[in-house]
């Protein structure tokens, strides 16, 4: 199980009100920019990249992020992640991210392409204090194949695990297989195409921030539907399905200005990566 | 007359009984807002719906559960047991079902211990008390059975069976539909509970959790419903 495709290592901690890297390590098809500082709020920005362009059979990533006390950071990719077809064993991504008292981490990847064929699993384990704040997001395409076709992927399996001082607090597993499963149908995608999802935990998080984001984002379109609500630690969970990635992009990201301008009275900076 | 397995599963029937107080008539999973939004009006959609739930969602959390819950008590692995009732509340991200379902958990627990004295459910309630434990019918459900000393898959079948017979009710009187519509799908329904109970024999934990986007969508949406017959 050692050998990794690609593997990220990344801590960074706070100094003097900025978060710089303290150790970053890769190898491999996985690399990490240098980070950018948006705006003066001392919040680094990572870019993390695939040279390879795209996950082939059997590739195997791993990534680990920890952020020390009152750290803050923002965690991207500079493109799509796309799945090639896997004939022979799964395409797999694993992530450990640790987040220290404080500490606050926004990882919020481009969305996922997976192939006709292709096989893709990915999991992400985060391990958080109390006083820390993590947001994520995710979105699955229908993917992509020569004739068009939507869904031609074999399965798509993404498992988020949240502890915090220890204790799991969030389990949250997903598992498409348009081959076994009607996917644009009844109990699955409801007529649409793209699934979007976002996890929220934080202390700041109470219901009225749930009142605030319903009166927010308009419930009553055919254009997209979404469901939010609370976990059972502060924070909140968003399922989007529409039927483009822009739709889930703006949703996600007007929740995402909301609670920056909400608790920490900052704008978030648009992702420029065009 | 040696009828000691007929005795353990007539005492098991009584759980399954829909009118075992555990407040399930009051939970739709979901359900209310496909009716709301009329996806599900008549028997047939509502069995497309029942089976996509069971396949979908209700195999990979309670169903699963069951069966890791009876293994682990097998093997006197309660920390195992415990783990399994964090598991199937975190898992549960609309805030409606899980709450939901502690609730039921602790109703049930609370009337299966004035009638059985088996020490795990006393274990479990004082754990829930001190919010070590969460509380979950599908592990009192197979604690229960477990003591009473009905097999492992049984065990699993016939909480399968208790869930859907009492969504099949909710759906009698909140679609509405005819009693006797209600009971065909309920006989209909039960080959695919048969092979519920095979597909979560062949599953192990990595298994756990998978859930059905759009129910579970809906069991969120559920929140912001406004006349409502139903918790969740």
């Amino acid at each position: 199980m050692k050998d990794w495709t690609g593997v990220l290592h990344l801590e960074a901690e706070e100094r003097k009100g900025k978060t710089v890297a303290k150790n970053v390590y890769f190898q491999g098809a996985f690399k990490v920019m240098r980070p950018i500082y948006h705006d003066n709020s001392g919040q680094a920005c990572y870019y993390l990249l695939n040279p390879g362009g795209g996950y082939l059979d059997g590739d195997r990533y791993q990534m680990k992020v920890s952020l020390g006390e009152n750290a803050r950071m923002t965690l991207t990719t500079l493109g799509a992640t796309k799945i090639y077809k896997t004939p022979k064993r799964y395409a797999y991504q694993e992530s450990e991210i640790t987040l220290q008292a404080g500490s606050y981490l926004e990882f919020i990847p481009d969305p996922l392409i997976a192939y006709q064929n292709a096989k893709y699993k990915q999991k992400n384990v985060i391990r958080m204090d109390k006083t820390a704040t993590f947001l994520y997001s995710d979105i699955i395409t229908p993917g992509w194949s020569p004739e068009g076709d939507h869904f031609s992927y074999e399965t798509i399996q993404l498992l988020n695990e949240i502890y915090i001082d220890d204790e799991l607090v969030v389990y949250d597993h997903i598992k498409l297989k348009p081959s076994q499963q009607n996917l644009r149908g009844l109990g699955f995608m409801e007529g649409y195409s793209h699934l979007g999802s976002m996890l929220v935990v934080g202390t700041q998080s109470d219901s009225s921030l749930l009142d605030q984001l319903y009166l927010a984002i308009e419930m009553n379109t055919n254009d997209y539907k979404v469901g939010l609500s609370s976990l059972p630690v502060p924070g909140f969970t968003i399922r989007v399905f529409a039927n483009s990635t822009q739709v889930i992009e703006k949703i996600f990201s007007d929740i995402h200005r909301m609670i920056s301008e909400e608790w920490f009275s900052r704008k978030p900076s648009f992702l420029r990566k065009y | 007359m040696v009828i000691v397995m007929e005795s353990k599963l007539l005492a098991l029937f009584q759980l399954c009984d829909s009118n075992f107080p555990t407040g399930a008539f009051s939970h739709s999973y979901g359900l209310e807002s496909y009716i709301q939004e009329n996806t599900v009006h008549n028997s047939e959609t509502f069995s497309q719906w029942l089976q996509v739930y069971i396949d979908e969602q209700l195999i990979y959390s309670d169903g699963l559960a069951s069966h890791l819950v009876y293994q682990a008590l097998e093997e006197d692995d309660l920390a195992r047991v415990w783990k399994l009732d964090r598991l199937l509340t975190v898992q549960n991200l609309p805030r409606e079902t899980r709450e939901g379902s502690q609730r039921m958990g602790e109703r049930m627990l609370e009337l299966v211990q004035s009638l059985y004295d088996a020490p795990v459910l006393a274990i479990y309630r004082k754990r829930i008390s001190a919010k070590q434990s969460f509380g979950h019918p599908a592990i009192v459900f197979t604690m229960t059975a477990h003591d009473i000393g009905v097999p492992k898959l049984t065990t699993v079948l016939f909480y399968l069976y208790s869930v859907v017979s009492s969504i099949v009710q909710n759906a009698v009187r909140g679609i509405p539909l005819g009693q006797t519509a209600g009971q065909k799908i309920l006989h209909d329904i039960q080959p695919v509970l048969i092979a519920a109970v095979e597909k979560i024999g062949q599953m192990d934990e990595e298994d756990f959790g998978i859930v059905s986007p759009g129910i579970e969508l809906s069991q969120m949406r559920h929140e912001r419903v406004n006349i409502r017959i139903f918790m969740s």
